[in-house]
């Protein structure tokens, strides 16, 4: 995986998280979508959904309990991504 | 932070939601006169939220059974299925079943919880794959994380997205459990079930239902949706309660696969809870008679359905799905909600009153059961309390 692909796909979540947050912030790294951003479940299950839609994949619900910061969850799409 | 702290959050929470004298989730009810009519609050209400789709609860012949059976074998069996809580009851009981679901093998629970936290667990493990519907029970959702399963999730009753995700899965479907609802408890809606087993038939992959609140509603044996649109033979795996249409507590898995039976040595929640009381048992064993022997039930129950759907599309109302025993008003707000709750009771009628996540999709809902012992006068009662508070439910606060 290279880093550009890390870089869009960052890019994309990015306009995402603000869109759901309702937040002008800005996305780190280490931003942590419930602390920071505010996310509920139910938000973060539409929010989701979106990013299915978007890179056309499968987002398995256990990968929720290691999802806290932004850099964990373009990791998580890039992985999955790679891996179908 | 204390191991306490956390709890503070949802004092708050609980501060902001619930208004001084408004608690909905403290309701005792004080008395019960019948399957219908309570005391709550020094008053007394009509029951319209209590899932007691046939009336069961107070039918002569289970009171009678569990009764005598109370006096005979005691109140309690003080053991899990596992060691020495199986009486003849229990036994009879899954036999029973058994034949009423024409399936080869029965299991009984202590809980429809627990029930699918013992099945669905046995069921799929680490390397197998469950794609459960978004609006699916906790029960449900707590099971599959339990499993070790990939666990995932597709939209309510979205049959493109369902498809989608089978089709990424590949050759996994062979080891996927899809699970789905008969009748969906907080908007009454039912699951496209046709569609569901055809999908599951083109991939490969396995079925559950959980039929919690279609049992005894739906078919013409009352065994649920999958009877009544005609796909049982898809169906791999049967679930559902005693707590609802036959009025008592517990709940099942049927199948036709004999190995069924091999999950009663791993399921925890088999093995590690007591059993339901003999008495129980003996009104579940009656109310079973009682749906097969009393089709007439249902016609009421449906009728009372009718009735209510009917009355309050007229009044307006935007309610959550097709005519069901679930009738659920959509209300703008969360204020809303509480409000108009609170004023239904004080006129005398008790609803459920759901809020996210319990409600999906962020919704906020005055939730009503009916039953087939809802008299055409009390539903007529609702319907005119529910026009006379009709603004409180429908003009945003
Ligand atoms: C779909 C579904 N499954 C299971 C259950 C749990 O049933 P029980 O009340 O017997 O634990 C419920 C009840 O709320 C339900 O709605």
């Amino acid at each position: 995986m290279t880093t550009l692909q890390y870089d869009a796909i960052f890019q994309q979540i990015e306009a995402l998280l603000l869109e759901y947050a309702q937040l002008q912030v800005p996305i780190q790294d280490d931003t942590d979508l419930i602390n920071d951003l505010g996310f509920d479940s139910l938000k973060l299950m539409e929010m989701l959904e979106e990013v299915e839609d978007i890179f056309d994949i499968t987002y398995p619900l256990n990968d929720l309990s290691n999802l806290h910061t932004v850099k964990d969850f373009v990791l998580q799409i890039q992985q999955i991504v790679g891996g179908e | 932070m204390g191991l306490l702290d956390k709890l503070d959050t949802i004092a708050a929470t609980r501060e902001t939601l619930l208004p001084e004298g408004i608690n909905p989730f403290d309701v005792v009810i004080e008395e019960i006169h019948s399957a219908t009519e309570g005391t709550i609050d020094g008053h007394r209400v009509v029951l319209a939220g209590t899932n007691n789709y046939l009336g069961l609860t107070f039918h002569p012949s289970c009171i009678e059974a569990a009764r005598e059976t109370l006096l005979s074998e005691g109140t309690g069996t003080t053991g899990s299925r596992m060691a020495n809580g199986t009486f003849s009851g229990h036994s009879a009981l899954e036999k029973e079943l058994a034949i009423f679901y024409d399936c080869s093998s029965a299991i009984v629970f202590s809980t429809g919880f627990v029930t699918n936290l013992g099945a669905i667990s046995s069921l799929a493990g680490p390397g197998d794959v469950i794609v459960l519907d978004a609006d699916s029970h906790a029960s449900i959702y707590d099971a599959c994380r339990m499993s070790g399963a990939e666990m995932i999730r597709f939209r309510h009753n979205n049959m493109v997205d369902l498809e989608k995700k089978l089709s990424r899965l590949g050759p996994k479907c062979k080891n996927t459990l899809i699970i789905a609802e008969g009748i969906y408890s907080m908007l009454g809606d039912c699951a496209p079930l046709v569609e569901i087993a055809a999908l599951k038939r083109k991939y490969g992959a396995w079925l559950m239902v959980d039929e919690a609140h279609s049992m005894g509603v739906l078919g013409e044996h009352g065994r649920g949706l999958a009877e009544a649109v005609g796909v049982e033979k898809d169906v791999d795996f049967t679930v559902g309660t005693f707590s609802k249409s036959l009025g008592s507590i517990g709940g099942y898995c049927v199948s036709n696969h004999r190995k069924l039976d091999l999950i009663r040595y791993i399921s925890r929640s088999y093995v590690f809870t007591a059993s339901p009381s003999p008495a129980t048992i003996s009104s579940v064993r009656e109310a079973l008679k009682v749906i097969s022997a009393e089709p007439q039930l249902r016609i009421k129950l449906w009728e009372n359905v009718d009735q209510l759907y009917r009355g309050l599309e007229r009044l307006g109302f935007e309610l959550g799905s097709d005519p069901s025993p679930i009738v659920a008003i959509r209300v703008p707000t969360k204020e809303n909600a509480l409000f108009a709750w609170k004023a239904i009771l004080d006129k005398g009628i008790y609803v459920n009153l759901v809020f996210p996540p319990a409600a999906p999709a962020g919704l906020s809902l005055l939730r009503c059961s009916i039953s087939a012992a809802h008299t055409p006068e009390q539903i007529n009662f609702i319907l005119k309390t529910f026009a006379d508070l009709k603004p409180m439910m429908t003009d945003a606060i």
